[in-house]
């Protein structure tokens, strides 16, 4: 039985005039027990939806869900049971001290009061805020703010994580203990299901990855046979001089499909052949004039999955925010 | 059951955090009864003057309305509170828990009939030290509890409110019902004084019955059929806004 | 100066008509406070010493007037604080404007919308059967004096906000308002106050600024009580303002 599984899941807002928008568009998921599945897609392409859906917060408009076993619909207290969840911003109560926050929780998933202490003490431990556990949370930084918020979700001992975008704000130090944390808690056993708008962050953490973009999956695979799928690297090209650029396009066409550059490069072309296409393309540039400030190769990364199936790029796509959910009538 | 009594408490105490680690944002509202107080009477005593009114003292005709005053401002309080929880995703966490969400709500409502409290003793602390008499302790301790059934009722419909705007916005339209079911009953003057129209609101609103049996208690002494009436009408209130709070609750993310 | 305390004030007015749920409080509490009042001390008309009025509406508008724009000077003044907050204000401060229009935009927006608020009340007081004792010549006499006022408060509220800079400060002084109008004869006659509200109202601008509101419409053109309201609304004011521009220069002066 996997541990989460959609069928068709389908989230409809109710607009104020025409249409409404369908924030998820029938999504066919299937997650395995143990496994961490990253959810990939740019700003509102549906991943929060998605995920509020699964752990109950919103209730789907059409198709069906099932976390741990249970339909997330009908059964949602069980699913509560068996799920710890960090949403996107760390819902915390600012006055509260770290320790008294984990013992808050504690109490709601119905830990027996002579447990809580112990419980909330290891878990301070290990997400490393033993020192700061009677510090009030307004005084933590976002990455503590972060940890706490994942010791919170994982007090009752859950058989499935979700993780909101875990790592969006943090700094690089903060993104690599967060990593860490989630490599160890797939150890362990738990599924964890990831949703993330970085690339790196799938690739790194993920067993395997789901490509969302305007309510639908548009690729789902392990890291690395996406990438296969795309095959060949690029290459991305920097001008010294704007105005050469329709002559570099004309050279490049010639070797490779040209594809739309990232905001790191003027040119991008498709390279068949590796990098050992890369001197007759030198070559060429040299003889038609074109100065070139860099040159550089790149292996195919989720970000070319992203392109190949959607005709933008991930990064820095700038897709409208998700609607707000609607307040119940 | 005993689960579902520590999540309550637990979340009745967090709710005493914003007064007790904040003091100073709590000052506002523990004064603004009083204040009330202070300046209704200041200003209006010579009202009491009339017939009708069963004392001289007007001081002494409004404490209760100033009770219940700081209750419902206590009550739209914790609206707006949890208004605040729900913008910032704090509400949500509550949600994921397996608690169930009544639990969740009797904990919200709770902490306000605990917290409004802190007005009620310091207003009742002026009002003896101006010379409004002791109601004796009988009559003082089913005064305090109307007065935190009001809180409750009010926090529900803070909770409907917040629920359904989920943005601290809305608390003008929290405030403007707990204001308006405490004045427009016979805040002011009895029955017999107030304006045709106002006596029509003032017979259909419940309040009406909870300030004038707290008042009998204030200027000579409570009947049982004061006791049973107000207690009625606190309980109605009571099962009124809680009903609406607890459909609010059920109907959150459809 | 003008254009741009013009193009300012303009602004202040459109944020405040764009969040209509800031602005009907400032009507609705009033209001609320006006119906209660009337409906609940009706009978009090008849005291001894209260004067002859045709009824306690008449007598009540003019303080639910006061009340309305001295919500009207805390809202200016939160709105101040949080131009404050999310930086609007330093955009201001660098831009080639004079310093003045960033104070005189928001209090001149203040008055504006005062206007509006005297206009509503007496809307209300005539459909719910007030008299204007001094006919439409005295509508335009009240309108000028909540404008006024509604300057006045504006001032001291946009002063506060220069001075806390932060908008849960400015709410915060919102039981000081509601001090300050119970120490006045806004409510009712100051005859009939207790000690020692009676003492304070006879000291307290607020006072003459409601009995110059209430005069023309509850009594009749008394040149003397009228006058006496705009004096006091105008030194409000003009006191208000200069407090204002001062702290904006004492801010400025801190911050170099």
């Amino acid at each position: 039985m996997p541990a989460i599984e959609t069928i068709d899941l389908q989230r409809e807002y109710p607009a104020r005039r025409g249409a409404g928008l369908r924030a998820v568009d029938g999504i066919d998921l299937a997650v395995e027990p143990g496994e961490v599945y990253g959810f990939l897609g740019p700003n509102g392409a549906g991943k929060t939806t998605t995920v509020r859906m699964l752990v109950t917060l919103l209730r789907p408009t059409g198709g069906r869900a099932t976390v741990a076993g249970f339909d997330v619909a009908t059964e949602p207290a069980e699913v509560r049971k068996r799920i710890g969840v960090a949403l996107q911003a760390a819902a915390l109560d600012l006055l509260m001290t770290g320790r008294e926050m984990l013992e808050l929780a504690a109490t709601l998933h119905g830990i027996a009061p002579e447990s809580v202490v112990d419980r909330g003490g290891d878990l301070l431990e290990r997400v490393g805020l033993s020192a700061a556990a009677d510090r009030r949370v307004g005084t933590y930084s976002g990455g503590m703010q972060r940890r706490l918020d994942l010791a919170m979700a994982l007090i009752h001992e859950p058989e499935v994580l979700f993780l909101d975008e875990p790592t969006t704000g943090l700094d690089p130090t903060s993104r690599l203990t967060l990593w860490d944390e989630v490599r160890r808690l797939r150890d362990e056993g738990t599924t964890v299901f990831l949703t993330t708008q970085y690339l790196e962050e799938a690739d790194q953490l993920a067993d395997r990855v789901g490509i969302i973009a305007s309510g639908k999956i548009v690729a789902e695979g392990t890291p690395a046979s996406l990438k296969a799928e795309v095959g060949a690297p690029h290459l991305d090209v920097t001008l010294v001089d704007e105005s050469h650029r329709d002559a570099a396009r004309e050279v490049l066409a010639r070797f490779g499909d040209g594809r739309p550059p990232t905001s790191d490069c003027d040119l991008s072309v498709a390279l068949p052949d590796g990098s050992a296409g890369l001197a007759p393309i030198v070559r060429a540039l040299d003889d038609a004039g074109v100065q070139v400030a860099t040159l550089d190769v790149k292996e195919p990364s989720l970000d070319d999955v992203f392109l190949n199936k959607t005709g933008e790029h991930l990064e820095g796509a700038d897709a409208a925010p998700e609607p707000e959910p609607e307040p119940a009538a | 059951m005993t689960a579902e009594l520590r999540v309550t408490w637990a979340l009745m105490r967090r709710g005493l955090n914003e007064v007790l680690r904040v003091p100073g944002a709590s000052i506002p509202g523990i004064l603004a009864p009083t204040i009330f107080l202070l300046g209704l009477s200041a200003v209006f005593s010579e009202a009491a003057q009339l017939p009708g009114y069963g004392t001289t003292d007007f001081t002494q005709f409004i404490v209760p309305v100033s009770l219940l005053q700081g209750a419902g401002f206590t009550g739209a309080a914790t609206g707006v509170n949890l208004a605040r929880d729900i913008e910032r995703g704090w509400f949500d966490r509550l949600l994921l828990a397996p608690a169930p969400r009544s639990v969740v709500l009797l904990g919200i409502v709770g902490s306000a009939a605990l917290r409004c409290l802190l007005p009620v003793t310091f207003l009742l602390l002026v009002a003896f030290a101006l010379g409004v008499p002791w109601p004796g302790v009988g009559d003082l301790v089913v005064c305090i509890l109307l007065v935190m059934g009001f809180a409750s009722a009010m926090a529900c419909w803070g909770t409907v409110i917040a629920l359904r705007f989920q943005t601290q916005q809305a608390a003008p339209l929290m405030q403007a019902v707990a204001f308006s079911a405490v004045l427009f009953t016979t805040a002011y003057a009895p029955m017999e004084l107030l304006a045709d129209w106002l006596q029509v609101i003032a017979t259909i609103n419940p309040t009406t019955l909870v300030i004038d049996a707290m008042r009998d208690g204030f200027i000579t002494t409570m009947s049982w059929y004061d006791i049973w009436t107000a207690v009625l009408a606190i309980a109605g209130m009571m099962i009124f806004f809680g009903l609406l709070a607890v459909r609010g609750m059920r109907r959150l993310g459809r | 100066m003008t254009r741009a305390s013009l193009a300012l004030m303009r602004r202040a007015l459109r944020n405040a008509f764009r969040r209509p749920q800031f602005l009907a409080p400032l009507v609705v509490f009033p209001t609320l406070f006006l119906a209660v009042n009337t409906g609940g001390l009706e009978a009090t008309t008849a005291l001894p010493g209260f004067p002859e009025v045709e009824s306690f509406l008449d007598f009540q508008l003019a303080s639910a007037i006061v009340q309305s724009t001295m919500l009207g000077g805390v809202s200016a003044g939160i709105a101040m604080a949080l131009d404050i907050e999310a930086g609007f204000f330093d955009r201001l401060v660098v831009s080639p404007i004079p310093r003045t229009a960033i104070v005189m935009g928001r209090i001149g927006a203040a008055g504006v919308l005062g206007s509006l608020q005297v206009l509503w009340f007496l809307a209300i007081g005539f459909i719910f059967g007030a008299q204007m004792a001094t006919g439409p010549g005295g509508v335009l006499v009240v309108v000028a004096l909540g404008v006024v006022a509604a300057v006045a408060f504006g001032a001291f509220g946009v002063l506060i906000a220069l001075r806390a800079r932060s908008a849960s400060t400015v709410q915060g002084i919102f039981p000081l308002v509601i001090v300050a109008l119970f120490l006045s004869s806004a409510f009712f006659p100051i005859e009939l106050l207790s000690w020692p509200a009676d003492v304070i109202a006879e000291y307290n601008p607020i006072s003459y600024l409601a009995e110059g509101l209430r005069e023309p419409i509850a009594f009749g053109w008394d040149a003397k009580i009228i006058l006496e309201g705009f004096v006091a609304g105008l030194a409000m004011a003009g006191i208000g303002i200069a407090l204002a521009i001062s702290a904006l220069r004492g801010r400025l002066q801190a911050a170099r």
